[in-house]
């Protein structure tokens, strides 16, 4: 992002929003947003800026809702810690995966990882000793800032934004660093990249395991803000699709956009969701018809994503531009 | 010593020998042309010497140090520079960002990079595009971002794959002053290139492919009356 006002605006109103609104239901939105918004973010590393399309990120997110929840449980560990150990775990599967993203191209590296996250599913699932299978894990709620036992909403919104900005910050980084203008050339054209003398597999191998590592931390928190974790949601593909569509309907490759588009995903959900998906009301499932004409209609017109289409119309540089 | 050093280099795909026993020397500072017919294995040599092919047998090596066998970034690194025959600009990206990714192999510094890409691009005529994107520019614009990029890795050689291909009457001799340019300079340039009128002016030495092999290696004077090379590739005696 050239012009950084749109993102100081967004995280803003995010930080003032506590100040204001006391409403539980429109907390939690918020809270959903920037949660949504940095899991894209990170998919963002490896999909939008080393242009590696992953479907399987639900394994990372999963790593880190797992390791942090099964730590507290078993254990007594602190949730922090499991976030460290989460987010370790998933740069050793991030690494596998790299090293699977220089030999696979293109679709085939898309379903490898498919069949990466559902491994992962299927141990989580079926290693009942030790995960407590597919009934899932209940995160005890303990209350203190150590143990992430925290009831209040606003001090939740406070700490996803910390971990939100975190990750437009690294996004802002590989906008304006040099391993940035590397990453952009391997996502154009590896072998032009690798004839100037970036090392590419490494840079995309790196960039793998950077961006499972913080898709991990975001599961890490996850977890513990909703205090449940389900094998078959955490690592199921519909996750990973929500990464990897809110990066893209915000703008694949540039700082903000996975925010944005994690915003509109989230409040059209919700909001759909709370209009026509009530029991009785006869509508059910009419939500999802309406949630994808409307990203059938965005992708449609703003092919590029929010972000870039906003941007061309006031004349602004939203970052790198899209993997073409 | 010589700069790069090309030692009996073999490359075979399946059943076809795309280069059989190929060796010659390139000294600091010459020019060299490679010229032949299409399929005589020049490209397949481009790619063995920067490190996208491993040979067979043979070996490839600059300043006395062995390139074969390394990979094409550390090719780059260590000074061989080059440009594609098929253009691969980065075309999503800005003129100035495509060359500040060559300047980033030599600089950590991106304003630096910056500053270097800049000079470059004043060098080879492209200021005024620095900040299109790469996939508006026409192909002679494309050839000297390409330029413009190998070398802002600061090459000790630097390979050019057809300059003047694909560009029309009007755009070749601005390109071909660039090539002399560089030369001019110090820079060693090995150069294929099917227009014979302009690698006769600029090169001092000509090697010949036909088939895979070398069939002639000498002063352009000489290898342009060679009867292998007029029987093979120019169909009769070529007279400027």
């Amino acid at each position: 992002m050239r012009d950084p006002r749109p993102a100081l605006a967004f995280f803003a109103v995010a930080a003032l929003a506590p100040l204001v609104v006391r409403d539980a239901f429109l907390l939690d939105g918020l809270i959903l947003i920037l949660m949504w918004g940095a899991s894209a973010a990170a998919w963002n590393v490896a999909g939008g800026y080393a242009g590696q399309l992953s479907l399987g990120h639900s394994a990372f997110f999963g790593l880190g809702a797992y390791s942090a929840a099964l730590l507290g449980t078993r254990w007594g560990i602190s949730p922090w810690i499991g976030l460290i150990v989460g987010a370790v775990l998933a740069t050793a599967f991030g690494f596998i995966l790299g090293f699977l993203s220089n030999r696979l191209r293109g679709p085939y590296f898309g379903l490898a990882t498919i069949a990466f996250s559902q491994v992962l599913l299927l141990v989580a699932s079926r290693w009942r000793g030790f995960t407590s299978g597919s009934e899932g894990i209940p995160v005890p709620f303990r209350p203190g800032f150590w143990t992430l036992g925290i009831a209040d909403k606003r001090v939740w919104v406070y700490l996803v934004l910390v971990l939100a900005v975190l990750l437009y910050l690294v996004e802002v980084y590989l906008e304006r660093s040099r391993r940035g203008y590397q990453l952009a050339a391997v996502r154009e054209d590896e072998d032009a990249a690798l004839s100037l003398g970036v090392a590419a597999r490494r840079l995309k191998v790196a960039a793998i395991a950077v961006s499972a590592a913080l898709t991990a931390a975001c599961g890490t928190l996850w977890a513990q803000y909703v205090g449940f974790v389900d094998p078959y949601y955490v690592f199921s593909v519909d996750l990973s699709v929500r990464f990897c569509l809110a990066a893209i309907l915000g703008g694949i490759g540039t700082p903000l956009g996975p925010f944005l588009g994690a915003a509109v995903i989230t409040m059209l959900e919700t909001s759909l969701r709370a209009r026509f998906g009530g029991i009785g009301a006869g509508l059910i499932g009419i939500y999802l018809i309406i949630y994808g004409v409307v990203l059938i209609l965005t992708m449609r017109f703003a092919p590029q994503g929010l972000l870039p289409w906003v941007g061309q119309r006031l004349r602004w540089r939203p970052g790198l531009g899209p993997t073409s | 010593m010589s700069l790069l050093s090309v030692a009996g280099v073999t490359k075979r795909f399946g059943g076809v020998t795309a280069n059989r026993d190929i060796s010659f020397e390139v000294q600091p500072g010459e020019l060299i042309g490679i010229i032949g017919p299409n399929g005589s294995g020049k490209s397949t040599l481009f790619e063995i010497i920067s490190g996208f092919y491993h040979p067979d047998a043979g070996e490839v090596r600059l300043d006395g140090g062995r390139l074969t066998g390394l990979s094409p970034d550390r090719v780059c690194r260590l000074g061989v520079a080059r440009t594609f025959q098929k253009l691969r600009p980065f075309a999503g990206l800005t003129v100035v960002d495509n060359v500040m990714v060559g300047a980033l192999t030599r600089t950590h510094d991106v304003r630096h990079a910056r500053a270097r890409a800049r000079e470059l691009l004043e060098r080879v005529g492209l200021s005024e595009k620095a900040e299109a994107h790469a996939r508006t520019l026409s192909t002679g614009q494309r050839k000297r971002l390409e330029l413009a990029r190998a070398l802002a890795t600061e090459p000790r050689i630097l390979l050019l794959d057809e300059v003047t291909g694909g560009v029309d009457q009007r755009t070749i001799p601005g390109l071909v002053q660039l090539v002399r340019d560089l030369h001019r300079d110090g820079l060693t340039l090995l150069v294929i290139e099917h227009n014979m009128r302009v690698i006769t002016a600029v090169a001092q030495r000509i090697v010949a492919l036909y088939l895979g092999e070398k069939i002639a290696d000498g002063t352009p004077d000489v290898v342009t009356r060679d009867r292998r090379v007029v029987d093979a590739y120019l169909g009769q005696v070529y007279t400027q």
